[in-house]
């Protein structure tokens, strides 16, 4: 496990650093950010000292240079925008959108295993199709819609939730359903076709003939064999969502990276979309290699392939 | 090799991811401010606004994000302007004359206190001016109202400043009611986020990214306010910020476009700024006046206002407003006249101007609401009056390349979306940066509209307001660099618990004082 580990962790470092490079250089491609930071009226006299206080007005290369020092000493600057350090910013919100994208992919995992399951105990049911039909609809739900609808509903109309915040328990809930929606319905999906073909296959037949109940024979052995499939999905999914869920978290003001992120850019503040990328694109590969090491747990054949 | 059984492990990873999640929820669940249950219940006004204040610098208060916040709430100035009467007021200053040309003289206000109990002096007033004006920190107001004027600034004695001037500056008191005042004790190498000022209002608790709460001043110099506390949140999403006063998690929401919904809790207000459209006026066909002249009669700015911007607005004819210095009563927003603008295009035409060469109006996303639709109605109408015009829509920084000098190479000509906004109440602040020859917003200018510009720079009084309307009156007949289209309005929703009028100034500085408990 620990050469596969090695091995994963090895592999994700070309990509790292292209992101690192990618991210620097693209960044800077969007225009000065003196235009931005200094008002109209400003004189190019102005700022011309603006660019050379901040280093700008340095070539790319001397500022990428600069910039790796930097970052191996652990410091990501100073934010332009806010006057403070970048990491600061960035550590700031992204627990906040790990916590969201937990709690979102948690629950739509779990609800998508029992619906999931439950249509393909018996294809083509009422139960089947009622599951297939709102999954197809779930998945097709635009967020943005879904969000603004949520809250003129349960906010505006009934007054049962907060429109939007963090201060609350009930102001989780309105960004977790709209981020949810989604995944649940591709997961539902995943999850009824993986168990249909599970659950026709000999050894289930097996199985009840020794007579184990049902639910260990769904949940205990056709669900095992199951779960690849809904597992890579899902892991594509938690990377999307720890990637920032822009929408959401400009609607509802949660104070996540995507949010943050989507600012920094607009605003070239290049310290915190840099401190920003590098964190998540971290993050990600460790996403990743977790998945990977779940793959192993639960097919022996990747588990033989990892320790060869 | 895998040695623990595979399902506690997986069972344990579970359970600890669970454990994690639901610590982080609590963190977060927690970690925002206590609920407010209602404005009158805790005598507090809750704001929400469209994003959060970058910082609080008091030199930076010139940004409408960060000015609306900190102007005359936790900082104050020598000087302040009335929005509605454009007269200038004692604030922390309570008298000023000019000695000379170039030196200004200001009685300072005795008895008041900074927040931290420290006493309000003229060494104070000068630190902060020395740390606004010219300093190394990139302080916003150094170029939005100085420009790169050089101040000497002496402490005479506790109560009286001097400040010099290099040229005679008719409007300084003016340029210094945007320079707010902080302590000596206040950084003067780098820009502070929560700073420390004599306004009515200090800070109390700023949870970065989610909420600011500022707490009325018990040392304030002045009339208490009535609102004991305020708290501020941030939404970018109008649609919410409108929603939250409907539900009564808001007071007051701020920045809202007419499609948010506000409903009954709308209010309207001038909020200062022109809409228009920069010529190029360099480059063939747009170096023809008769073209410029032909892009003013086409485009319908009643039509605009009425169905674009949904009667929010008023057409425009000049970018400075009624109740600004050198403001023209005699300028009038072009009619609408599209069979004019037909006949002076083929005129032109007919005269060798290429009219057929594309034309792009560069429009930025957002610039006010339905910028984009404005921009389509404005290309149809400059279509069919005979000129070839395309649309290419910028984020903010991509469109100031085209906004600022230097002015992208090889461009062609163009037409820019802008908007303009003169909030200090001078034309000074418009004429020189928009129309003069080398103005940093400025492709085009003559040698006589600098002459008459300088003028009204140089003039005081009577004087001053005839010289800059003499100026904007010729660029308005004779030069055409632009195609003004309506002085816009903007909106914010207000609960039935609080009264509050707003007006031309609300978007920058945003008076908690000014609030009151309905009823």
């Amino acid at each position: 496990m620990l050469t596969f580990l090695r091995r994963r962790i090895a592999s994700s470092a070309i990509p790292l650093v292209v992101v690192i490079l990618g991210v620097f250089y693209l960044a800077r491609l969007t225009g000065d950010p003196s235009n931005l930071y200094l008002p109209l009226s400003a004189t190019p006299e102005m700022r011309a000292e603006f660019a050379a206080r901040h280093g700008f007005d340095q070539p790319l290369l001397v500022q990428f240079g600069d910039y790796l020092a930097q970052v191996f000493r652990l410091d990501f600057g100073e934010s332009l925008r806010t006057a403070e350090p970048a990491a600061d910013a960035v550590l700031r919100a992204f627990p906040a959108t790990l916590q969201l994208a937990g709690a979102t992919m948690i629950l739509a995992i779990l609800g998508a295993i029992v619906v999931g399951s439950w249509a393909a105990y018996r294809p083509n049911s009422l139960a089947d199709r009622v599951a297939s039909f709102t999954s197809t609809t779930a998945a097709s739900m635009p967020d943005f819609w879904f969000a603004i609808m949520g809250v003129l509903v349960f906010a505006v109309a009934l007054g049962w939730l907060p429109t939007s915040g963090t201060e609350s328990a009930a102001a989780w809930v309105l960004p977790v359903l709209t981020l949810l929606i989604r995944p649940f319905g591709v997961l539902v999906q995943v999850v009824r076709g993986a168990m249909v073909t599970a659950l026709s296959a000999p050894y289930i037949k097996v199985a009840r003939s020794k007579g184990a109940g049902e639910l260990r024979v769904v949940f205990g052995h056709a669900l095992r064999n199951a779960a690849p499939p809904a597992l890579t999905v899902a892991g594509d999914l938690t990377v999307g969502l720890v990637n920032g869920a822009v929408v959401v978290e400009t609607i509802f003001g949660w104070p996540g990276i995507g949010k943050l992120m989507i600012t920094s850019i607009l605003q070239r503040d290049f310290a915190v979309l840099q401190a920003a990328v590098l964190v998540t694109a971290i993050t990600i590969f460790a996403l990743n290699i977790v998945i990977d090491a779940c793959y192993a747990l639960l097919d022996s054949r990747v588990r033989q392939g990892v320790t060869t | 090799m895998i040695t623990t059984p595979r399902r506690r492990q997986a069972a344990s990873a579970l359970l600890a991811l669970g454990t994690l999640l639901s610590a982080g929820a609590c963190s977060v669940a927690n970690s925002g401010p206590e609920p407010s249950s209602g404005s009158g219940a805790a005598n507090t006004v809750r704001i929400v606004l469209p994003e959060e204040p970058p910082t609080l610098e008091p030199c930076d208060a010139s940004l409408t994000a960060t000015g609306r916040v900190t102007r005359a709430n936790i900082t104050e100035a020598l000087t302040e302007r009335d929005p509605s009467t454009g007269q200038l007021q004692p604030a922390l200053a309570t008298e000023w004359k000019q000695g000379a040309p170039t030196e200004w003289t200001f009685t300072l206000r005795k008895g008041v206190k900074f927040h931290d109990g420290t006493a309000f002096d003229a060494k104070a007033a000068a630190f902060a001016i020395d740390r606004a004006v010219g300093s190394k920190i990139d302080c916003n107001v150094n170029g939005y109202v100085f420009g790169g004027i050089k101040l000497t600034v002496t402490a005479v004695d506790d109560a009286t400043l001097k400040v010099t001037t290099a040229k005679p500056d008719p409007i300084l008191p003016l340029r210094l009611s945007f320079v707010e005042i902080v302590p000596a004790t206040t950084s003067a190498t780098g820009k502070v986020r929560e700073p420390i000022g004599t306004g009515p209002y200090k800070i109390a608790k700023w949870d970065a990214g989610r909420s600011l709460r500022l707490e009325r001043f018990s040392g304030y110099w002045g009339k208490a306010p009535e609102f004991a506390a305020a708290e501020y949140v941030w939404r970018g999403e109008g649609s919410i910020r409108a929603a939250m006063v409907k539900s009564d998690e808001a007071d007051l929401a701020v920045g809202l476009a007419p499609e948010d919904g506000a409903g009954d809790s709308a209010v309207q207000f001038p909020n200062n700024e022109t809409s228009y459209l920069r010529i190029d006026a360099a480059k063939p066909p747009l170096d023809d006046l008769r073209v410029r002249q032909a892009i003013n009669y086409a485009i319908d700015k009643d039509g605009l206002v009425a169905s674009v911007f949904a009667g929010l607005g008023k057409p425009a004819g000049q970018l400075v407003p009624e109740g600004v210095t050198g403001h023209s009563a005699a300028i009038q927003p072009w009619p609408y006249d599209a069979a004019q603008a037909k006949k002076l295009i083929a005129e032109a035409k007919a005269a060798g101007v290429p009219t057929d060469t594309p034309i792009t109006i560069i429009g930025r996303n957002g610039i006010y609401p339905k910028a984009a639709e404005a921009m389509e109605v404005v290309q149809n109408s400059l279509n069919e009056a005979g000129l070839s015009v395309k649309i290419q829509m910028l984020d903010v920084n991509a469109w100031l390349e085209y906004l600022l000098r230097p002015f992208p190479k090889n461009a062609g000509p163009t037409l820019l979306q802008a908007q303009h906004g003169n909030q200090a109440g001078d034309a000074a602040f418009t004429m020189g940066q928009i129309y003069g020859s080398k103005g940093a917003q400025s492709s085009f200018g003559t040698p006589e509209l600098d002459d008459l510009i300088t003028a009204g720079e140089q003039a005081s009084g009577e004087a001053r307001q005839t010289a800059f309307a003499k100026a904007l009156d010729y660029q308005n007949k004779d030069v055409v660099r632009d195609a003004v289209m309506a002085h816009m309005t903007g909106i914010l929703a207000l609960s039935k618990k609080v009264t509050y009028k707003p007006n031309a100034a609300t978007n920058d500085e945003m008076r908690l004082a000014d609030m009151h408990p309905a009823g």
